[in-house]
C-alpha cells in the first residue's frame, strides 16, 4: 500500500491557487517536502492531515481518504509543527500523556507510554518541569514525543531542526534517521533545509508555485548528473586535457591548476582517462565522481520548471539561513 | 545514552472512542486552575460564605430544639446574611454572593484556560490530534461550566440538603423539589452564560490583563452605565444592560422568587431573550476564532 496518493488535487484560498492539480503517488519510507515559502507546502501537510479538503481532487493517506477521515487519519498520524504548540501550565510527561489521550489511548496507557517516549527521546529526567523551563532542543524533543506517543504510522514533521544549535540538529537528525530505519517509521519532512532532507530522506517531493515539480528517490535524481568526474593531476596536463576533448568529453576547469570537472558522454568508461594519462606519461592522481549536492538536484529542477529560469532562494545544505548567494553561486556568479 | 539503551517500542492497544475527547480537555483544564494558588484563595472566599451557612443552618437548627428564645433573639441578625428559613429567596442570594467568587476566578483562569492556547499554540496542539473543533468547543466550556458549578451550584445544594436533613421530617425535601429544580437550573444558566461570555472574550482578548479589564468592563462599567442611564430616562430596562443581573433575573425566574412589585417579572421577560442572545453571539464569535486558527502554518 501507498503511504498517500493525491489525485488531481486543487486547492484555492480565495482567488489564489496554492496547489494546481496536484497528482502523486509516494511508498512508506522517509519523503522530504521541499519549496519555497508560498509553493504550497503547508497546504499540502493541511490536507495531508486531514484537517482541510482541497477545492477539487482526491486522496488517500494510509488508506484513509483525506475528504472524510480527517479524524480517523490523524489517530495513524504524528504531526511534528515548527511553531510552539505547547499547552500552557503543563508538566512535559502530562503534556505528552494529554497528546496521547487526545489520539484516543486510554489514561492509563496514554501516561505510561508518555513515560516510555520520553526516556526514549533523553527526556527522562526533564519530564516532571513545566515545558516553559525547557530549551529550545528540549522543547523540540517535546513536540517530537507529543507526536510518537500513539505510535503513528507516518509522521509529519515540519522543521524539525529549526532554531537548534548544530549538535542539537545533529542529534534530532540520528533520531530520525533511526525512527525511520530501524524502526521503519515513514517520515514526510518540510523544511528548507535540504542537507536534512539529504540525510534522513530517501525520496524527495519539490513543489513550486502549487506544482510538483518533481517526485522520487533522490538517488535516481542525482543519477540525471551522472557522468561528472573531478580529475586531479601532478604534472602539465594540457595535451592530457586536448586528447580528452578530442574523445568529446567536456572540460571544466574551475581555478586551481591540478585539478578539472570532465563531463563525459554516454559509454564513457573511465578506464580511458588512465589509458590517455598513460599515453602522455602523466599521473591521475584523483578520480572521484562528482555527487550532486540536493540543493542543486532542487535547483537545477525548479529553473527548469520557471520559464524565466529563476533561482529560488533556498537555505544551505549546511543548515544555514536562506541564502541567496547559493542560488547565485550556482547560477556561476 | 538512552536512546541507545531503551531503543523505540511500539504500542498496539484498543483507541478509545472519539466522543472521549472532550474529557481530557475538562480535566486537563480544570487540573491547569486547580495548580493555581489564586484559585484555593478564592475558593476559600466562597468557601468562607458557603461555611458560615452551613454553619447557620446547624446552629438555628440546633437552637429552634434546644432553646427557641436565644434563637428568636440572634434569629433575626442571621436571617439578614444566611439560610434559616430553607426559602429559595436564600438559595439564591446565597449563589449570587459564590457567583461573584465565581466571576473574580473566571477572570483570572480565562487567560490560562483559553487564552494561553492562543499564545503558545496550544489550540493548534489540540486541533492537530484526532479531535476536530467542536470537541475543543465542548471541552473548554465544559470546563468552565465545572468551574462555575463547583464553586455556586455544589454548595447551594449541599446546603439545600442539609436543611432539609436537620428538619424536624423530611417533607422539607419532599415538598421543596422546585427549589432543588431551581438552584441546578440557575446554575446551568449561570454556567452556561459565564462560560460562553468568558470564553469568546478570552479568545479574542486572550492576554491576562486586557481579558481582567474586559470582564471587568462588563461586570462592573455596563451595569454602573445601565443604571444612571435608568436615573437618566426612568426606564428599568436599562438595568438590563447588566448581564450579571440578567442571569440572576432568570435565576429568580427558575427558584420562583421573581418579585412582582418591582415589575420583575416583565424584566426576567426581557432577560430569557437577551442571555440567550448574548450566548449565542458568544458561540458565533469563539467557534467562528477557533476557525481561524491554522494548525499547520
Amino acid at each position: 500500500m501507498s503511504l498517500f496518493e493525491l489525485e488531481q488535487v486543487t486547492h484555492f484560498y480565495g482567488r489564489l491557487c496554492a496547489l494546481n492539480d496536484v497528482s502523486l503517488r509516494v511508498d512508506p519510507g522517509a519523503v522530504g517536502l521541499v519549496g519555497q515559502n508560498g509553493a504550497g507546502k503547508s497546504t499540502m501537510l493541511k490536507i495531508l492531515l486531514g484537517l482541510m479538503r482541497p477545492t477539487a481532487g482526491r486522496g488517500q493517506v494510509l488508506g484513509h481518504d483525506i475528504r472524510k477521515s480527517g479524524v480517523q487519519l490523524r489517530a495513524r498520524v504524528g504531526y511534528m509543527p515548527e511553531v510552539e504548540m505547547l499547552v500552557p501550565g503543563l508538566r512535559g510527561v502530562e503534556f505528552v500523556a494529554l497528546a496521547g489521550e487526545l489520539s484516543g489511548m486510554p489514561r492509563r496507557h496514554a501516561l505510561r507510554r508518555a513515560h516510555e517516549v520520553l526516556t526514549y527521546l533523553g527526556l527522562e529526567e526533564a519530564r516532571y518541569r513545566h515545558h516553559e523551563e525547557y530549551s529550545v532542543g528540549m522543547k523540540q524533543r517535546l513536540k517530537l514525543a507529543a507526536a510518537l506517543v500513539h505510535d503513528p504510522d507516518l509522521l509529519l514533521l515540519d522543521e524539525p531542526t529549526a532554531g537548534l544549535d548544530p549538535e542539537g540538529r545533529e542529534a534530532m537528525l540520528e533520531l530520525l534517521n533511526t525512527l525511520a530505519v530501524r524502526h521503519g517509521k515513514s517520515l514526510i519532512l518540510s523544511t528548507h533545509l535540504l542537507g536534512d532532507i539529504d540525510r534522513v530522506c530517501e525520496s524527495v517531493i519539490i513543489v513550486h508555485r502549487g506544482t510538483v515539480v518533481t517526485v522520487g528517490r533522490i538517488e535516481d535524481l542525482r543519477a540525471q548528473y551522472r557522468g561528472r568526474f573531478r580529475l586531479q593531476w601532478q604534472g602539465q596536463a594540457l595535451e592530457f586535457l586536448q586528447d580528452l576533448r578530442s574523445e568529446g568529453v567536456q572540460v571544466v576547469v574551475d581555478g586551481r591548476p591540478d585539478e578539472a570537472i570532465a563531463i563525459v558522454p554516454e559509454g564513457w568508461s573511465t578506464r580511458t582517462f588512465f589509458a590517455l594519462a598513460d599515453n602522455r606519461n602523466m599521473v591521475l592522481c584523483g578520480l572521484q565522481p562528482e555527487m550532486e549536492e540536493l540543493e542543486h538536484v532542487y535547483h537545477r529542477l525548479v529553473a527548469a520548471q520557471s520559464p524565466d529560469g529563476a533561482r529560488p532562494v533556498i537555505a544551505s545544505a549546511d543548515g544555514g539561513a536562506p541564502d541567496e548567494f547559493a542560488a547565485r553561486r550556482l547560477d556561476g556568479d | 545514552m538512552a536512546i541507545e539503551l531503551l531503543g523505540y517500542r511500539s504500542w498496539r492497544g484498543k483507541l478509545r472512542a472519539h466522543g472521549w475527547a472532550c474529557w481530557p480537555i475538562v480535566r486537563t483544564g480544570l487540573w491547569i486552575v486547580l495548580r493555581r494558588k489564586i484559585f484555593w484563595v478564592l475558593l476559600a472566599l466562597g468557601l468562607i460564605n458557603f461555611l458560615l451557612n452551613f454553619a447557620g443552618i446547624y446552629i438555628i437548627s440546633f437552637l429552634t430544639t434546644q432553646n427557641p428564645n436565644i434563637k428568636k433573639m440572634i434569629g433575626g441578625f442571621l436571617e439578614e446574611l444566611l439560610i434559616t428559613s430553607g426559602k429559595s429567596e436564600e438559595y439564591l442570594d446565597f449563589m449570587f454572593r459564590q457567583g461573584t467568587v465565581t466571576m473574580l476566578l473566571l477572570a483570572f483562569a480565562g487567560s490560562q484556560l483559553i487564552g494561553g492556547d492562543y499564545q503558545q499554540g496550544g489550540l493548534a496542539f489540540y486541533l492537530s490530534r484526532r479531535i476536530d473543533r467542536r470537541h475543543y468547543v465542548i471541552g473548554k466550556l465544559l470546563t468552565i461550566v465545572s468551574l462555575v458549578l463547583l464553586i455556586t451550584t455544589l454548595p447551594a445544594l449541599a446546603l439545600f440538603f442539609e436543611y432539609g436533613l436537620l428538619s424536624d421530617s423530611l417533607d422539607y425535601l419532599r415538598d421543596n423539589m422546585r427549589i432543588l429544580v431551581g438552584i441546578v437550573s440557575y446554575g446551568l444558566i449561570m454556567g452556561v452564560g459565564l462560560s460562553l461570555l468568558l470564553a469568546a472574550i478570552a479568545a479574542w482578548v486572550p492576554r491576562a490583563v486586557p481579558l481582567v479589564m474586559t470582564w471587568a468592563c462588563v461586570f462592573i462599567l455596563l451595569p454602573v452605565v445601565g443604571e444612571n442611564l435608568r436615573h437618566i430616562h426612568g426606564n428599568r430596562m436599562w438595568r438590563l444592560l447588566s448581564f450579571w443581573r440578567d442571569l440572576r433575573l432568570l435565576g429568580k425566574w427558575c427558584l420562583d422568587a421573581l418579585v412582582l412589585e418591582r415589575d420583575e417579572d416583565r424584566l426576567a421577560y426581557w432577560a430569557a431573550w437577551i442571555v440567550p442572545a448574548i450566548c449565542t453571539l458568544c458561540l458565533i464569535a469563539f467557534i467562528r476564532r477557533v476557525r481561524a486558527v491554522e494548525v499547520v502554518r
